[in-house]
């Protein structure tokens, strides 16, 4: 194809998007709806009031039986889905009865990505920017694909699969940037962000989480931290060197704010997961950094959880929103990490305006706002030399899994998050580097935290601090979260339910067991037809196909027994990949 | 649980991954075998006949000390990180159930190792060398199945 051609398709492409049946409000063409994270949108035809009549008018099988996490995209009159490896990408035509496919997209993924991945082989979806699709796959590529016509436009090398480099996250398009990150906090990589060109897929910029200055992009006067000062931070906080295969993944979401232009992001845990072998505060791991989109420097970085002890990553969601704190109108941040406390920041420098646990945490008793340092349980810290500590709250799936990202509503003023109500013992032993192996040092057996429930869904109160309403679930809760101006909010449970709630109460609408576990993120769109529709994912798996590998009947010759903590979820679900569509 | 390699261990495996090869492990080692140098006895074999080839066997089959040493290199080399906890399954399967994705047999487990297979498991040949492999292929052939095995059952519990 010419590049006149080109130029031409992408052009008719964009305006099919901008002219399409679909409202513009009835759109969701990048992973969490907007730049700002918060998976909220403002159809409101589905409301507390008539939720109860919702039900399933359509499904589909991907084919595929690994996690399914992230979430459709709806633009114009077209759904596209992205599967687990072997990351096949689905065009749905939304103007026909039954969704017949427009085309699918089968790229050629290696196989190998299924052993380099620590968590099993799951993506985190796609983004629709300038007619095309773009998106990751498990082997270490990001792709475009042309969005009305399935072919593909480049194809680019951006990760290291030979080093325990897999590519898991979403990527996030802002302007003529691709952002993408590297999972493999479990097999020692140098953990990094890139940013490509959209029209080419060219790397523009490579930016380290941890390292030199040189190499984290941090210039002298653009970059200041709110809580530490002097050059190399990254590199200094780590003894005997260690930042070079100290992890930092990134694989959680991004945001965007277009007013201050900058990209937010977490960063996974510091590796190995014996903290001995790496002395220090280990920066920037565990932590949010804050990014100029454009050439990738480094503006401000805090850090959640210095010299990380429990492997809490930080790549959950930085969702932005505007609240008033204390009286005061603040551009925030609000990020639920693994390590059980939910941040409220300024988004503008970084500096910690509220800190308070979400669950039970028992390996800091608080986090001091004028430090920004957690004020750690001297008890529950962990090592090679310290033996079993026992009893550490939350454990290593987190308080919420990154993996389960959270919404926010600006008509309830509050964050919907699903949790966990997990702690672990944590035997840390000494790891050693092997490229391509994993690299951790650790054996960490969960049990049901206070309760003795396993998971919730809950609405919170960013600007003070404190849950308003908490539905307990059975099992660990691993769904992302949607929240609507209809004032329904929407999740999954591992057991397979699909839930509508109440956003101001909790109360559940109505739920319906659909095909498997849920591990992915409900969304909302407006079909050609003019109605709302919501569409989630069913497909167990995530770390749950590890954890309890009896849920798995794929295999003949990998039989497993349950995980002692979760006896009977193979009892109520099993592998499966499906798209539901629910409507009225 | 894990340990650091005893010395004596490492010593002995850095001689064979440096290719001082005993008389013992020679045989093992596929390198130096004309091909086709294994024969895979569980196998469908069109037509009925087998073609020719060697079958490797493991020098130190049944061996409790080696498969001691065995656990500790599981352990040492990262396996337990794929495989988990005595080989009872996570990223990769499980290695104690008595199943094979790749065959049982001495000649197969050894090949996985050795060579890697396709599904992201490693090489560990130029890591381990032949000893080293084959102590592995001891410690996993130790690992004993549950009688249970296929079966799991909640109804009125």
């Amino acid at each position: 194809m010419s590049r006149g051609a080109l130029v031409a398709v992408l052009t008719l492409a964009q305006a099919g998007a901008a002219h399409g049946a679909a409202a513009q409000d009835g759109q969701w063409s990048m992973p969490s709806r907007d730049y700002a994270a918060t998976r909220y949108s403002p159809l409101a035809d589905i409301n507390s009031q008539n939720a109860k009549a919702l039900h399933p008018v359509w499904t589909f099988s991907t084919g595929v039986l690994a996690g399914h996490e992230g979430q459709p995209l709806v633009v114009g009159d077209t759904m596209y889905v992205v599967t687990p490896w072997p990351n096949v990408l689905y065009a749905f035509d939304l103007s026909r009865e039954g969704y017949p496919l427009r085309w699918k997209y089968r790229p050629d993924v290696s196989a190998n990505a299924i052993g380099e991945s620590c968590c099993d082989t799951v993506n985190r979806g796609d983004f629709y920017a300038d007619g095309e699709i773009v998106y990751n796959l498990l082997d270490g590529h990001t792709v475009a694909v042309d969005a009305r016509s399935g072919r593909e436009l480049w194809k680019t090398q951006v990760a290291d699969l030979g080093s325990g480099e897999t590519v898991t996250m979403a990527p996030l398009v802002v302007k003529d940037r691709v952002i993408v990150g590297a999972s493999g906090g479990e097999f020692g990589i140098y953990g990094w962000i890139k940013g490509l060109d959209l029209k080419s897929g060219k790397t523009v910029w490579t930016a380290h989480n941890l390292g030199p200055d040189a190499d984290m992009l941090v210039h002298e006067g653009t970059f200041k931290a709110p809580y530490d000062a002097g050059p190399d931070l990254g590199a200094r906080s780590w003894a005997n060197d260690s930042w070079r295969n100290g992890g930092a993944p990134v694989w959680g979401s991004i945001a965007y704010d277009p007013e201050l232009d900058l990209i937010y992001y977490g960063s996974g845990n510091a590796g190995p997961y014996n903290p001995e072998q790496r002395l220090g505060d280990n920066k920037w791991a565990a932590s949010v950094l804050a990014r100029h989109p454009a050439d990738g420097a480094l503006v401000w970085a805090y850090q959640f959880t210095p010299h990380d002890n429990w492997d809490y990553d930080a790549t959950g969601a930085m969702i932005l929103a505007d609240l008033t704190i204390a009286g005061r109108p603040v551009k925030a941040l609000v990020h639920f990490d693994k390590n059980g406390f939910a941040y409220t920041l300024d988004r503008a420098n970084g500096r910690l305006l509220v800190a308070q646990p979400f669950v039970h945490v028992t390996w800091a008793h608080s986090v001091d706002l004028t430090t920004g340092r957690p004020v750690l349980e001297p008890s529950q810290q962990t090592g090679a030399s310290k033996g079993n500590v026992k009893g550490i709250c939350p454990s290593l799936e987190g308080g919420v899994s990154p993996s389960s990202p959270p919404a926010y509503s600006p008509r309830t003023h509050l964050f919907y998050s699903s949790t966990n109500n997990l702690c672990m013992d944590y035997t840390a032993s000494r790891a050693s580097y092997l490229k391509g192996t994993p690299y951790m040092g650790v054996n960490s057996p969960y049990s049901a935290g206070p309760g003795g429930y396993l998971g919730s869904f809950m609405a919170w109160d960013a600007a003070s601090g404190r849950k308003v309403w908490e539905n307990k679930e059975p099992y660990p809760t691993w769904s992302g979260a949607l929240a609507t101006a209809g004032d329904v909010v929407f999740y999954g449970t591992l057991d397979g339910w699909f839930k509508a709630a109440d956003a101001r109460t909790g109360r559940v609408l109505s739920k319906f067991k659909v095909g498997s576990g849920v591990i992915g993120n409900p969304m909302t769109f407006r079909a050609p037809d003019g109605r709302q529709y919501v569409a989630v994912y069913a497909g167990f798996g995530g770390d749950w196909a590890l954890l309890s590998g009896d849920t798995r009947s794929d295999d003949p010759t990998d039989v497993r027994a349950p995980a002692d903590f979760l006896k009977d979820i193979a009892r109520h679900t099993s592998q499966g990949g499906i798209i539901w569509i629910f409507g009225l | 649980m894990r340990h650091a390699l005893p010395a004596t261990l490492l010593s002995s495996l850095a001689l064979v991954a440096c290719g001082h090869h005993d008389s013992q492990s020679s045989a093992a080692a596929p390198a130096a075998a004309p091909l086709p140098a294994v024969r895979y006895a569980a196998h469908l074999v069109a037509g009925g006949n087998a073609a020719p080839g060697a079958t490797l066997q493991n020098p130190h089959a049944g061996d409790a000390a080696v498969a001691k040493n065995g656990a500790l290199l599981f352990t040492t080399m990262n396996c337990d990180g794929c495989h988990g906890g005595e080989g009872s399954g996570w990223v990769g399967p499980n290695l104690g159930d008595g199943r094979w994705r790749y065959g049982g047999t001495d000649a197969e487990v050894f090949s996985s190792i050795y060579y890697g297979r396709p599904k992201g498991m490693p090489a560990f040949g130029s890591a381990l060398g032949a000893e080293g492999v084959w102590t592995l292929v001891t410690y996993i052939h130790s690992l004993a199945p549950p009688e249970d095995l296929p079966t799991e059952a909640w109804a009125d519990r």
